[in-house]
Parts: C-alpha cells; structure tokens; sequence
C-alpha cells in the first residue's frame, strides 16, 4: 500500500540519489571552460588561417568532450576538454609565430629595398654626372 | 620463523611476470609509441636554447606532463589508458613551447629590424636635406654639372684689370664654396684662371695663374686643407667665346672652380674636355 510517507520517503531518495550521483562524477566544468577559452584566444590569434588543422583538432576534441560531458562520463570529458586546451593552445601560438614569421620576411624584403635605394642614391651623388653643357667650342 | 619455500617463490615471480606482461601487451602498442613521441619531442624542445631562453615556463610544463606520463605507464592498468593521455599533453606542450620561443626569436629580429629601418630613413632624409642644402648653395653661383665636377665661374668683374687681388664683392660665392667643401670633405677643387688673347701670352699666362693662386688661398683661407686645393693658370687657352668683341673678351676672362664629383682626382683640361 502506498502510503503518502511512502512517496515523501521515495522523494527524498531520489534527491539523495541524485546528489549522490552528482557528487560522485563531478563534470570537468572548469577543464572545458578553460578549453574553451584558449579556443578562442586561437581564433582571435587567426589559427583558422595559420593552424587550421590544430584549431579543428581543439574544436573536435571539445564537441566531444562537451558530447561526453552530456553522457555523464566525467573521466573521458575531462581527458579531451585538456586535449583540446593544448591542441588550442598549440593552434595560437603557431598562429602567432606564423604571422611574425610573415612580417619578418616582409621586413627583410623592405629593407633590401632601402638599402639598395640608398646605395644607389648616395652613387648617384658621386658616380654619374650628367653630360657636359656646351660652354666651350 | 616462516621461510617462504623458494620454488614457490619463483612460481611467484613467474606468474606476476606473465601477469604483468600480459597487462602492459594490452597497451604496449599505443602507449609506448605516443610516450617515446613526447620523449623526443620534450628532448627536441630542451635542445633548442631558444627554448630553455623564452619558452622556459612551458618546457617545465612539458617536463612535469612527461613525468605523469611516465609515472602512469609504469603502474598502468589495462583499461586506464591515462599514460597514452599525458603523453600526448606533453607532445602538444613541447610543441607549444617550440612555437612560443620562434614567435619571441622573430618578435627579437623584428624589432631590430625596425630600428634599423628606422636608421636607414633617418640617414636618407639627412642626406636629403645635406643634399638640397648643398645645391641650394651652389645654385645660388651659377654651378654647372660636367663630367670633371661641378663647374663654378667667377667672371671678370672679381678682379681689377691687370690684378690678382680678388674684389670684396667676390668673397661670397668663395663662402659658399668654402663651406660646401666642408660639408662634403671627400671632393677637391681645382681652380683654373684664363684671360682674353690681348696682351703677350706670358703676361696671360702669369696673371690667370696668379688669379687662380688667389681664389685658391682664398679657399684655403676659409679653412679648407690645402692639400685639397689646386690652381693652374691658363692663360689665353680655352677660350669660351672668340675674343672677337669687346662682350666675348670678357666672357673668356675668369676663373672657373672645379669641385670633384667624388674623391678622385679632377682631371686634366684637355681640348673639348670641360
């Protein structure tokens, strides 16, 4: 006979068990919050032009960690939610190391640029006078 | 005491062996490779100074998750996979710290360049400035470019007729001249006198080398080393109009300076030559 303590009883159970439950598999909030983070510091660091295949690598690996975390299996969604941090951070800074890479060749080329120019200018100075004007027969 | 029989001992061993060789078989073949993958990467990451230089936080890193690693695969069991895990955060962070120290070594090489950079237009837009300051003096006498230099003439209204003495109304282009040496201390002069064909050659001959003496001691005296200077007269030679007229008499007689275009020598007059 269900009695009405009976169901109070099943409640408080169940709550029990749901805290219980909770308790006993933290999910990795804070691992994919950091995740998640670092993949936009990559995307700001335009890693989908310069890392692409580490910025996919990040952004797989925390779908699946946020699939996982859905699951309620904490252990594999804290393992890619920290793979996907790395692969993230590795997509930033070969992003960054990239694109000073660029400048430096642009740089140098500038500079070659310069450099020739003034040698040239400063020869011109010295080195190549223009024909004689007629003042003599 | 109780003496463990030593037979049963080694059956012992044997077991645990087997039992332990069959739990690492299980994950040998993944987690051995991705942990000897981040061994080397670790060691690449540590051989390379620019690392140990501007990555040194993240080497540390890479370090410690090979440490885990490590630790992990020796007491690992068959179903945890954790040390196959930590190996690759240490791959990705060496890598990490390889990509932080290239971006720094760069960041390093663009700065300088910069500054070089920097240097370079700074020294152009002097030597500009140097550059219309000098053609701003010259233009001011009448300089015209020819292959032997910059030729600068001085007519004959500088001097008193028969005399060397320069007149006062002609010491300012010597100013000018003067100080465009100093200014450019790689180029010589060359000052050369001529006169008109009236008169004996000799007597010509002698007075453009005397008016040519005088612009030159002129320079010198403006504080240009003599050794920079040089004066030759010509005399009736190289006339530049026909001494027909009283007008071309006076346009052969002067005194032309020649400023070298480098630090060559300035070379000889020769017919048809400026």
């Amino acid at each position: 006979m269900i009695t009405v303590n009976g169901i109070r009883n099943a409640f408080w159970c169940a709550i029990a068990f749901g805290i219980v439950a909770c308790a006993s598999t933290p999910m990795p909030v804070a691992k994919l919050a950091l995740a998640k983070t670092s993949i936009e510091r990559a995307e700001q660091a335009q890693a989908a032009q310069f890392a692409q295949m580490e910025l996919d690598s990040a952004r797989n690996k925390f779908a699946a960690a946020q699939a996982a975390a859905d699951e309620r299996e904490a252990l594999v969604a804290a393992r890619l939610a920290d793979q996907a941090d790395v692969d993230a951070q590795l997509a930033e800074s070969t992003a960054r190391a990239k694109q000073q890479e660029q400048l430096v060749t642009e740089l140098d080329a500038s500079l070659r640029d310069l450099r020739s120019e003034t040698l040239r200018r400063d020869n011109a100075g010295t080195a190549t006078p223009e024909p004689a004007p007629q003042q003599q027969q | 005491m109780k003496r463990i029989h030593p037979t049963r001992n080694l059956v012992t061993i044997a077991v645990a062996s087997v039992l332990f060789g069959l739990a690492s078989c299980e994950t040998a073949p993944d987690s051995t490779a991705v942990l000897e993958q981040a061994r080397s990467a670790v060691a690449q990451a540590e051989s390379d100074p620019n690392v140990t230089r501007y990555a040194p936080i993240e080497l540390d890193r890479a370090r410690k998750l090979l440490t885990s690693a490590e630790g992990a695969a020796r007491q690992e069991g068959a179903k945890d996979n954790s040390a196959a895990h930590y190996a690759y955060l240490t791959t990705q962070m060496a890598r990490i710290a390889q990509q932080r120290a290239q971006e720094q070594v760069t960041t390093t090489r663009i700065k300088a360049g910069e500054a070089e950079r920097q240097q370079i237009l700074m020294s152009a837009r002097e030597n500009e400035a140097n550059q219309s300051v000098a053609q701003a003096q010259l233009e001011n006498i009448e300089a015209a470019q020819t292959t032997r230099g910059i030729v600068l003439t001085l007519d004959d209204v500088s001097f008193d007729k028969g005399k060397a003495a320069l007149k006062s109304g002609s010491q300012q282009p010597l100013d000018q001249i003067a100080s465009f040496l100093s200014e450019n201390p790689e180029r010589r002069v060359q000052v050369e006198g001529f006169t008109d064909s009236e008169g004996a050659n000799d007597y010509n001959l002698e007075l453009s080398q005397s008016r040519a003496d005088a612009v030159a001691m002129a320079i010198i005296q403006r504080g240009i080393d003599a050794q920079r200077v040089r004066a030759l007269g010509y005399g009736e030679e190289f006339p530049v109009a026909s001494n027909a007229s009283v007008g071309s008499r006076q346009l052969n007689r002067r005194v032309e300076i020649i400023v070298s275009n480098n630090d060559a020598a300035i070379p000889g007059r020769a017919a048809g030559v400026l």
